[in-house]
């Protein structure tokens, strides 16, 4: 394989991922903000409950999400230095608005979120897990305004064998970026609504004593994913008419690339109606009693990550040959390294994130399995020791 | 406005440097101290100086596009190394079960870090061994509490920094003053935010 494949290859692994972590923090912080603000309007228990176990949920996902993010952003540098060179004073605009006001904001919220459950006021801690998704969604809308850039180049002068950016509202109002956003932002919940769906159902199999607790958690799960998924399919179906008209030879580019967009569509109408049938269920918690639905939803977990990776897939390798359309090629921007180190860094990355997707998945299973605290306990994952 | 971008990078890469010795410092002396006892302390710190690496290098991309790439791909297999080591820390730290995982992960990160710089200097390889010895001063200095001695080592952590980035010349690698001006307006106010709220973390998860 030649650098440009191997790096390629490498950009595919670590972005997909990383996005897995991303679903599930966008996903999960939108439902922690109801769940903390049912807490402190009303002060019911349950709700102080419910955050502090699908929140401590969240903190995991989060701490580990970061480690492939990190990995993310210093690839642009170490396999496609010609992207920075040849066009970094406009794509790197939005990607470093991210990293300042989105991530390094959102984590310190975030952070002070953690350490100060009990310590400060409620109103107050309130306001900071509000921040961090205020932050979270705004690491969304960056990155997928560089994104909107790569896929349709708007706002840039040519200066020499640079690009200048011109005008920076162009990036903000560029067609590929807001319908897209929206579509990850509704993916991220849907994601969330159905992670909390299958989790509730798992501790419902196994006969929890938490009957409330999860009760509620289901009922919220089924409402968000049946609230989110219209909207998601509407914002997927808005992009056709976008990609007609600057990509047009986008579902041509390799012969197979319409295989993950039909995946994508066919598990989005599925999870739609499925939840859509599921909430005339919930009445008199007929889908508990009824038990078989209740496999159905665990085993359903995984669809919306795997739908969103096709997505992805469809969008990236149908900008091919392009990095920026029509600007820049991928095999011009590739770093000047041997393929050998590329391919080092694949092996050594891949294993990694490998092992780091496994941390992940056991960690939350155990506190998954470990149900809603029965005494107060902290937040943070790195008191929780196996 | 080329002045401002390049004390703004220094600012948040000696922070990330000042900052790694409480973690990588601690992960690096768990075969000499207390091991529950040490990762507790090091708990509120724990991710806090990542933050100022990822903004760091948000910041090389976007304010010296012509840098960035030629900075990191030019060391392709010793950032292989650093971020292997810093996945590696970051899962053990949070997964808790093998203690001396902490350790390689500290180690890779901090020989890396210190090859990086010897390779920046044009310096022997040998040399890279001084950052493990810092950040492990530096966490030890931290670990018992030894505030007075505290602002030398997190200086001596950071001093390396601007030593090895003297010797590159920025001219034309920045970006255009139009990017510079408008990313301004986000940094200046954002970085003392962080400082601020970083600090209120400590100061709660201390109380």
């Amino acid at each position: 394989m030649s650098a440009v494949d191997l790096a390629r290859l490498q950009f595919a692994l670590t972005t997909s991922f990383h996005f897995l972590f991303v679903l599930l923090t966008l996903g999960l912080i939108t439902l922690l903000v109801i769940m903390q603000t049912r807490f402190t309007i009303t002060g019911a228990p349950v709700h102080e409950r419910m955050t502090r176990f699908w929140g401590r949920i969240y903190v995991i996902n989060y701490a580990l999400g970061i480690v492939t993010g990190i990995v993310m952003e210093f690839q642009f540098g170490l396999n496609w230095s010609g992207l920075a060179t040849y066009a970094g004073d406009v794509f790197g605009a939005p990607l470093a608005l991210e990293t300042l006001i989105a991530f390094f904001l959102e984590s310190t919220f975030l952070g002070l979120w953690i350490f100060g459950w009990g310590k400060l006021n409620r109103w107050v801690h309130l306001a900071l897990l509000y921040l961090t998704a205020l932050t979270a969604y705004a690491s969304a809308f960056w990155i997928m305004a560089a994104n909107g850039f790569l896929q349709h180049p708007v706002g840039y002068r040519v200066e020499g064998n640079v690009l200048r950016l011109d005008d920076f509202s162009a990036l903000l109002s560029n067609p590929t970026f807001n319908s897209a956003l929206m579509h990850v932002i509704f993916a991220s919940i849907t994601v969330g609504g159905v992670f909390l769906t299958g989790v509730s159902a798992y501790h419902f199999i196994k006969r929890t004593p938490e009957v409330d607790f999860f009760r509620r958690s289901l009922r919220m799960g089924v409402i968000t994913t049946a609230l989110a998924t219209p909207s998601l399919i509407g914002a997927g179906f808005a992009q056709f008419p976008i990609i007609a008209e600057f990509q047009p030879g986008k579902t041509e580019a390799t012969p197979w690339v319409g295989a993950p967009l039909g995946f994508m569509i066919l598990i989005g109408m599925t999870l739609t109606m499925v939840s859509w049938v599921t909430l005339p269920l919930l009445i008199k918690d007929a889908v508990i009693r009824l038990r078989f639905p209740l496999y159905l939803m665990v085993i359903g977990i995984p669809l919306p990550f795997m739908a969103a990776i096709f997505g992805w897939m469809f969008r990236e390798i149908g900008r091919q040959p392009w990095l920026i359309y029509g600007l820049l090629k991928t095999e011009d921007a590739v770093s000047h390294v041997e393929p050998q180190q590329i391919l080092l860094s694949l092996i050594v990355f891949t294993s990694l994130f490998v092992l780091l997707a496994c941390v992940d998945w056991a960690l939350i299973a155990r506190a998954v399995r470990r149900g809603p605290d029965v005494a107060p306990a902290p937040v943070s994952p790195l008191v929780v020791s196996l | 406005m080329e002045t401002l971008w390049l004390v703004v990078l220094g600012t948040l890469t000696v922070g990330y440097f000042a900052l790694a010795g409480f973690d990588y410092g601690t992960g690096l002396l768990l075969p000499f101290r207390r091991r529950e006892e040490a990762l507790q302390r090091m708990t509120p710190f724990f991710l806090g100086n990542e933050v100022w690496l990822v903004a760091a290098i948000g910041v090389l991309f976007a304010a010296f596009p012509r840098l960035e790439g030629e900075l990191l791909s030019g060391a392709h297999s010793t950032f292989t190394l650093v971020l292997a080591g810093l996945v590696l820390f970051m899962a053990a730290v949070q997964l808790r079960l093998w203690w001396w995982l902490v350790f390689t992960g500290a180690l890779m990160v901090s020989v890396g870090w210190g090859l990086f710089l010897a390779h920046l200097m044009e310096a022997p390889w040998p040399l890279a061994l001084v950052m493990p010895v810092l950040f492990a001063l530096h966490g030890w200095v931290f670990q018992t509490r030894n505030w007075k001695l505290f602002p030398v080592t997190a200086l001596l952590c950071a001093l390396p920094i601007p030593l090895a980035f003297s010797s590159i010349d920025t001219t034309g690698l920045m970006a255009h003053v139009d990017t510079l001006g408008l990313l301004a307006w986000v940094a200046i106010p954002i970085i003392p935010l962080v400082v601020l709220l970083q600090w209120s973390t400590v100061a709660i998860s201390s109380r």
